[in-house]
């Protein structure tokens, strides 16, 4: 049986609620992509059944994996590039200089995914800086509680390790496990993973020199942006840098923040006196 | 090494292991949205086989299994030809080679020690070795059987073959 | 742009070949070390050089390594970016072909997406397309 139109939009509110994403009129083949499997794993026919049986016997478990698999993790290593370049020549060298040796430089990977992202900065940083490991602290958040563990083990298929991660790098920062590749243990040491819907009130956290909160806005309506740009600013140091995705912006968004060209790209600092 | 210290594929290597190989080959070289599943059907009147060898401190062959149907079938998907093109049989012999090979090197990349790869090699499956010195996994590819077998050469130890 | 796919297998060749020629690549083709080392010898006539080899390592005649040694030991084709697209994939493997004077690796199987970061990371997208 096709997804109804109930079943649907029963599904884009759930989703809606939990995770602020917006499933459009139009998405209903990706609600049965994403869900028809989760249906045939419980012997339904199809996802109309499967919202059915959620309806009668709600089950927080049930309702979190239908949220999380509408959840899209694409993700690569050195994604984009430019936020990555611009870290290592721009904003570390001026954080460094800014702070006191001891103090610990703090980056949020905000929507961390499978932990490519917050992988990438530990492997760049540990590159270059010889006391990376003791002097930056590296925070990865995801709604999707699969997508935290995934970061916390910090293994990786081969498909993933191809998905734009330089040999060289491979070959310094990880170990083979079995046909996975494992990330070096100092460097899983930078990395503290756990869960965070930014679209709800932030846990504490930060304050954050850098925060990546990259391709994951797209999914949201405007107020919901609104409304995590501002949470996000007040856990952000006042000199600190914000990295979006390609297809992202603070424009026309939330004023609070200044755009600052860095090489081919961009990053966003918070507004003085905002 | 000596025969007795050389431990068995099924010590070395598990089913698991090879289904999560399969399903990283099959969407991306046999195409999107392709699996291998390893639920069996009946095995067909004829089959082809390609296979590699790896030889190391295990040393043996990775063979894929399968009707001629299938293997056109399959270098029509890797290939993603259209109609009216069709495939002969030096494409067939390439492609189902290929599937081996790529299937072969991620094998090999798991096995202990230091290996080989051979190129790859097409036509009837090659001879067993010891029986229980085989990892295989019976399925299907759009539901026509194909099975991924990893045998060894080695002679089973008392010299002679076990009937099978 | 050009490129070299150099693969016994042609299935392979046409597979890599095709997705860089969306690329705007131009590509020509060789079945083993040898032969790509003729492509590039007869392409120094017409001023053909590569901008980038793909070079598989399991080839019968020379193989992906062997092909690399040449071309690194050859100054004239110093500018040639190497990239190995093989199923060889222990980390001694990498290393041993990193060290050989390879830029990339790309591990098969591998997707169009895989091959395109790799073309990103290497500097040969062309403008236009987005990483
Ligand atoms: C496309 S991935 C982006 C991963 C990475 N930042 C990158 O740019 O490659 C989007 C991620 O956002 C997460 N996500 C979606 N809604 C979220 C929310 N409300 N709060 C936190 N994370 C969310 C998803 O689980 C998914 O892992």
């Amino acid at each position: 049986m096709t997804l109804t139109a109930t079943s649907f939009d029963w599904v884009r509110q759930l989703v809606h609620r939990e995770s602020a994403i917006v499933l459009q009129p139009g998405k209903e083949y990706l609600v049965e992509a994403r869900l028809l499997p989760m249906a045939q794993q419980r012997g339904l026919s199809g996802v109309s059944e499967l919202v059915e049986s959620v309806r009668n016997r709600p089950d927080p478990a049930v309702t979190r994996r239908i949220v999380e698999a509408l959840t899209t993790n694409e993700t690569s290593w050195f994604r984009d590039g430019d936020p990555f370049t611009a870290l290592t020549s721009t904003v570390m060298p001026q954080l460094v200089a800014a702070r006191r040796p001891d103090e610990r430089l703090q980056i949020w990977s905000a929507a961390c995914s499978s932990g490519q992202e917050a992988y990438t900065i530990a492997m760049l940083l540990s590159d270059a800086l010889p006391n990376a490991t003791t002097r930056v602290s590296i925070t990865a958040t995801d709604l999707s509680r699969e997508m935290v563990e995934r970061t916390r083990a910090g293994r990786f298929s081969q498909l993933e390790v191809n998905r734009g991660l330089p040999a060289s790098m491979l070959v310094r920062h990880f170990t083979r496990a079995g046909n996975e590749w494992e990330i070096a243990p100092a460097l899983r040491r930078m990395v503290t993973a756990s869960e965070c819907n930014l679209a709800a009130p932030l846990p504490r956290l930060g304050p954050f020199d850098v925060v990546y909160l990259r391709n994951v806005l797209i999914y949201f309506d405007l107020p919901t942006k609104q409304g995590i740009l501002n949470r996000v600013r007040q856990i952000m140091r006042p000199d600190g840098w914000l990295f979006l995705g390609a297809a992202e912006t603070t424009l026309g968004v939330d004023d609070n923040w200044e755009r600052v060209v860095l090489g081919r790209g961009s990053a966003y600092r918070p507004k003085k006196g905002a | 090494m000596t025969l007795s210290q050389t431990q068995p594929i099924t010590e070395l290597l598990d089913a698991a292991t090879v289904q999560s190989i399969c399903d990283e080959v099959w969407p991306s070289l046999v195409g999107d949205g392709e699996a291998f599943v390893p639920v069996p059907v009946p095995p067909p009147a004829e089959l082809v086989s390609a296979w590699v060898d790896i030889i190391g401190p295990w040393t043996g062959s990775v063979v894929v299994t399968c009707a001629p149907a299938t293997a056109e079938a399959l270098t029509e998907s890797v290939l993603m030809t259209r109609p009216p093109t069709v495939v002969d049989d030096e494409d067939v012999a390439d492609a189902l080679g290929e599937l081996a090979n790529v299937l072969g090197g991620n094998v090999k990349s798991v096995l202990p020690g230091e290996s080989r790869l051979g190129l790859p090699q097409i036509g009837p499956a090659p001879a067993r070795g010891r029986l229980d010195d085989v990892r295989a996994l019976v399925g299907q590819w759009r539901g026509n059987y194909l099975t991924i077998t990893v045998q060894g050469t080695a002679p089973h130890p008392s010299g002679t073959e076990v009937p099978q | 742009m050009r490129a070299l796919v150099i693969d016994d297998s042609r299935a392979m060749r046409r597979i890599v070949g095709t997705i860089l020629k969306d690329f705007g690549f131009e590509v020509r083709e060789a079945g083993d070390g040898q032969q790509a080392l003729d492509v590039l010898q007869e392409g120094k006539a017409e001023s053909w050089v590569p901008d980038l080899c793909c070079i598989d390592w399991n080839m019968p005649v020379m193989d992906g390594l062997q092909f690399v040694m040449a071309v690194r030991a050859n100054p004239e084709f110093r500018q040639v970016t190497l990239m190995m697209v093989t199923t060889e994939s222990e980390t001694g493997q990498i290393v041993k072909a990193l060290a050989a004077g390879a830029h990339e690796y790309l591990i098969k199987p591998f997707t169009a997406d895989a091959l395109r970061d790799k073309l990103a990371l290497l500097g040969l997208l062309p403008e236009g397309v987005s990483a």
